[in-house]
């Protein structure tokens, strides 16, 4: 992965595309449990993501404004994340924009995958 | 719940009296709290802010925008509050457009416009470029707000849209689609439908459902909400 100047969605996040081929969408994982809400249950915690990094980024030196975040989402949604419904692809866009920025790394990503899955296992 | 002793020596099914869950943990679920996590060690946000934004989140919906129109369908002049100091207005019913949360501006603080539909005007809105939305008095937007299936064909074709909506309009009602942006939120005043003569604001906010103030949909006595609900058998978990 590059963080050199390139659009964001021409950068690769190979775990991020892991996770989309996985495909355990709320739909499917949904329909296999009998399970009737809507959406996941962690929907509002992206929504209080997406608000909060709106609110504290779009004027520090990371410039990623409200509108950055949505143009790439719905880029991002329509290309590399297309077989993701909604609201994971607005999750995985999220990562993916914030990875080919460099505010996080994919190496760092990927451990603290490994860790969190460990310690909600444990 | 059941006649039978509970003290578990029986083969009770608990399974059968509680609501099914997702009982395995998603890479989505994990991605999810993951990226919180490393946003919050990064310095982007506090885990304070992100709770009490997922808060916010989760209590919006439509219903203060409801009781707007209500009460402005009710009386004249909070009407004319309404339509021309709309932030007042919605103080009103219980949102303050400049600290809607409580703790500072999300980013969906905007110049606030109510469009108020006549015989002759039909008002819709949408967000071309994203998908800005009245947050604070509207709660979050629906799924296919979002979509640029609608962002786009709403501003090109907005009779056929709205059709789709099932919402056909006469040739003589002019439709105007009203495109939000970063610092523009708009909401529609529908018209007060026939049948309601001497209906209490609660009556009436109950048809002035989320389309309704979007402008896909009109209000219509004895239609209270969008969503057609299944109905199924209950299921019994006892006596089998």
């Amino acid at each position: 992965m590059s963080t050199a100047a390139q659009p964001p969605h021409d950068i690769s996040v190979e775990t991020l595309e892991e996770i989309a081929k996985r495909n355990q969408t709320w739909p499917v994982m949904a329909g296999k449990y009998g399970v009737e809400n809507p959406v996941p249950p962690w929907k509002t915690s992206l929504d209080g993501m997406c608000d909060a990094i709106d609110r504290s980024c779009a004027g520090d030196d990371l410039g990623f404004s409200f509108q950055d975040r949505r143009d790439e989402e719905d880029v991002l949604s329509a290309t590399r994340y297309a077989d993701l419904p909604y609201p994971e692809n607005q999750l995985v866009a999220l990562a993916h924009s914030l990875v080919a920025r460099g505010v996080i790394d994919e190496v760092e990503l990927r451990r603290r995958l490994e860790a969190v899955r460990a310690r909600l296992e444990a | 719940m059941s006649e039978h002793h509970h003290d578990h020596d029986h083969d009770h099914d608990h399974d059968r009296t509680v609501k099914p869950m997702v009982n395995e943990i998603t890479d989505f679920e994990v991605l999810e709290i993951a990226l919180r996590e490393l946003c919050i060690e990064k310095g982007l946000f506090t885990a304070a802010d992100h709770r009490l934004f997922t808060e916010f989140a989760e209590q919006i919906g439509p219903t203060p925008a409801a009781r707007l129109v209500a009460r402005a369908w009710l009386d004249p002049e909070f009407k004319h509050l309404a339509l021309t100091d709309p932030l007042a207005a919605s103080k009103q019913v219980g949102v303050d457009w400049l600290d809607p949360t409580g703790f500072g501006t999300p980013s969906d603080f905007a110049a606030f416009k109510i469009l108020e539909n006549t015989p002759t005007i039909h008002h819709v809105i949408v967000c071309a470029l994203c998908s800005c939305y009245p947050r604070p008095i509207l709660g979050n937007s629906p799924e296919w707000y979002r979509t640029p299936n609608y962002r786009r064909r709403i501003v090109r074709w907005p009779r056929q849209v709205l059709s789709e909506f099932g919402l056909v309009l006469p040739d003589n009602v002019e439709v105007r689609v009203e495109d939000s942006n970063q610092k523009h939120r708009f909401m529609v005043m529908p018209l007060r439908p026939r049948g309601t003569d001497g209906w209490t604001e609660e009556q009436l906010a109950e048809i002035i459902t989320r389309d309704c103030l979007i402008g896909v949909a009109l209000p219509t006595p004895g239609v209270t909400t969008n969503v057609i609900t299944k109905t199924r058998p209950a299921i019994r978990g006892i006596a089998h």
